[in-house]
């Protein structure tokens, strides 16, 4: 009998998949050539987001920029405006106070929980599971909540300046913060509880789409998707920006580099952040919350290359000045960026059902890509 | 190692074909030649002291008087980082790509090329990435490049 199913021949044939597809989450077109059932290859097709943020950044100054960084990567603005205002402090030498310090590792801590939540709930949507997708929405809603205590704003903050922050806390923020932790860490179980040994979920994940280390590093990939592959590396930790330093966390890594490993090093790094969070809430020191620059800010000529740890991998400006208010040429990395590129070679060979585990475990948004 | 370390290794063994650059953060910064420019890719990749495993990033750039074509590399096995950066005329800017040696570069050279016209030899898919299909109004990230409706923002004092 298998003799025979074997011998069956099956054309080969090319499917679009998106750019309209409900598991791309966003526009990316998937171009992939088909054996009955098992992807043979694909051509990933980016561009529909392109918003030409670098030719806009050539035309605004460095204030004015700071919007658009918000709308890089959309689920985690807060890591977009951390990681210009860094670089542009990095190259004008602009000191940031101590509080507004600990107020943005607060800030990007809570965003990256949200970012992951996101990527959990549309995650297990995917693999047809529902109900963690209502149970992420649900806690990724008190974490907008208090944004919009800070800063008034839901999704695109436009909360970090350039020398420290726009606002100071509001004093009901931190024991709401405080309480959303305390809250939060026992509901990280509630959803491992649902997944992590689901025998149906561990189906679809456990020796799924396997990523080379070697292959991964030599595509560019960073991030949780680097560290599934069993690689210890963190920016927070092996290159402290901000004040990170100061902060004890642990850096989840992988064994087998599969989805499900990517899966797991998302959720611990869920707890640490709101580890990370809570330790900032309480040290937060008193004092000023922005470094007073001129209104017509000039940094001097120069080039940098800042890069901080973004829920999706490294997130880095490289930022040339020419001495006027404007930037010179400005170009941004993001974590999507280089990690879709590996998407051909790690789901070459399997199912397009499971194409799409593989696809939802990388965690790319596409705005990011396009840019 | 140190950037004090790479720069002297580097120098040691490309005598006379690198001037320095600079870039904050990720020193050192060394402008090359741009035939040679593959050659000292491959030993920064391939030497065991050095061993550069990512591009953390690759960009153009666009210059009254020239393009310039920036790499910035990191090691994950020794933990340091370096950049790079080629010169290029301004009628005819070609260079060797990098993606035989990082596949990583893949996509950003075909961003580069694409947005500055920067064309890229031996590249295996040089195809345009995020601009539309139909698109034919040139290399929008030149500094005198003019779109339709493309307003530029009065300059300020």
């Amino acid at each position: 009998m298998n003799e025979q199913i074997s011998e069956i021949y099956t054309e080969e044939f090319f499917v679009n998949m998106g750019p309209q597809h409900p598991s791309t989450h966003g526009v990316l077109r998937l171009l992939l050539k088909m054996d009955g059932e098992v992807v043979l290859d694909m051509v990933p097709h980016v561009g529909y987001l392109h918003r030409s943020m670098e030719k806009i950044a050539e035309n605004r100054t460095y204030y004015q920029y700071i919007p658009y960084t918000d709308r890089i990567d959309y689920v985690s603005s807060m890591f977009c405006n951390q990681a210009f205002c860094m670089a542009v402090e990095k190259l004008a030498n602009v000191p940031v106070p101590e509080r507004a310090e600990y107020i943005r590792i607060m800030m990007v801590e809570l965003n990256r929980i949200a970012s992951h939540l996101i990527w959990l709930g549309t995650f297990s949507l995917d693999l047809g599971a529902i109900t963690p997708f209502l149970y992420c929405f649900r806690e990724r809603e008190k974490i907008l909540d208090l944004f919009e205590m800070v800063c008034g704003q839901r999704m695109t903050f436009n909360y970090m300046r350039i020398g420290g922050v726009s606002r100071d806390l509001t004093p009901e923020f931190i024991p709401a913060a405080k309480e959303f932790v305390n809250y939060f860490l026992p509901r990280v179980d509630e959803y491992e509880a649902i997944l992590t040994r689901n025998p149906i979920f561990l189906g679809r994940t456990k020796g799924v789409g396997l990523l080379d280390q070697k292959a991964a590093i030599d595509h560019g990939v960073t991030g949780p998707s680097l560290r599934g592959t069993g690689l210890k590396w963190d920016l927070r930790k092996d290159e402290p920006y901000s004040i990170y330093e100061r902060f004890k966390f642990e850096i989840p890594v992988g064994e087998n580099s599969d989805v499900w490993d990517r899966y797991i090093v998302r959720i611990k790094e869920m707890r640490e952040s709101a580890k990370i969070a809570l330790q900032a809430i309480e040290n937060l020191p008193e004092g000023p919350i922005k470094t007073k620059i001129p209104a017509v800010f000039k940094p001097p000529a120069g080039e940098v290359y800042l890069r901080i740890e973004a829920p999706r991998g490294e997130m880095g400006f490289y930022i040339v000045s020419d001495g006027t208010p404007k930037p010179y040429r400005l170009k941004i990395r993001t974590g999507s960026f280089s990690n879709l590129t590996v998407l051909p070679m790690i789901s070459r060979g399997w199912k397009i059902a499971d194409l799409v585990a593989i696809f939802g475990s990388l965690d790319v948004v596409l705005p990011e890509v396009d840019r | 190692m140190s950037p004090e370390d790479i720069k002297k290794l580097v120098e040691d063994k490309f005598p006379g074909k690198l001037k320095e650059g600079k870039i904050t953060g990720f020193e050192p910064t060394f402008i090359l030649e741009k035939d040679s420019l593959l050659h000292v890719c491959r030993f920064l990749k391939e030497s065991k002291e050095l061993s550069f495993d990512l591009v953390s990033c690759m960009s153009g750039a666009d210059y009254p008087d020239r393009f310039e074509v920036i790499y910035l590399l990191f090691s994950f096995s020794h933990k340091h980082k370096m950049s790079l950066k080629v010169q290029l005329p301004k009628d005819n800017p070609e260079v060797e790509s990098a993606t035989t040696v990082w596949r990583g570069a893949n996509w950003y050279e075909r961003e580069t090329a694409e947005l500055y016209g920067i064309k890229f030899k031996n590249h295996p898919d040089l195809r345009p990435l995020l601009l539309p299909e139909d698109w034919n109004e040139g290399y929008p990230l030149r500094k005198d490049w003019t779109g339709k409706d493309f307003l530029k923002l009065p300059e300020l004092k």
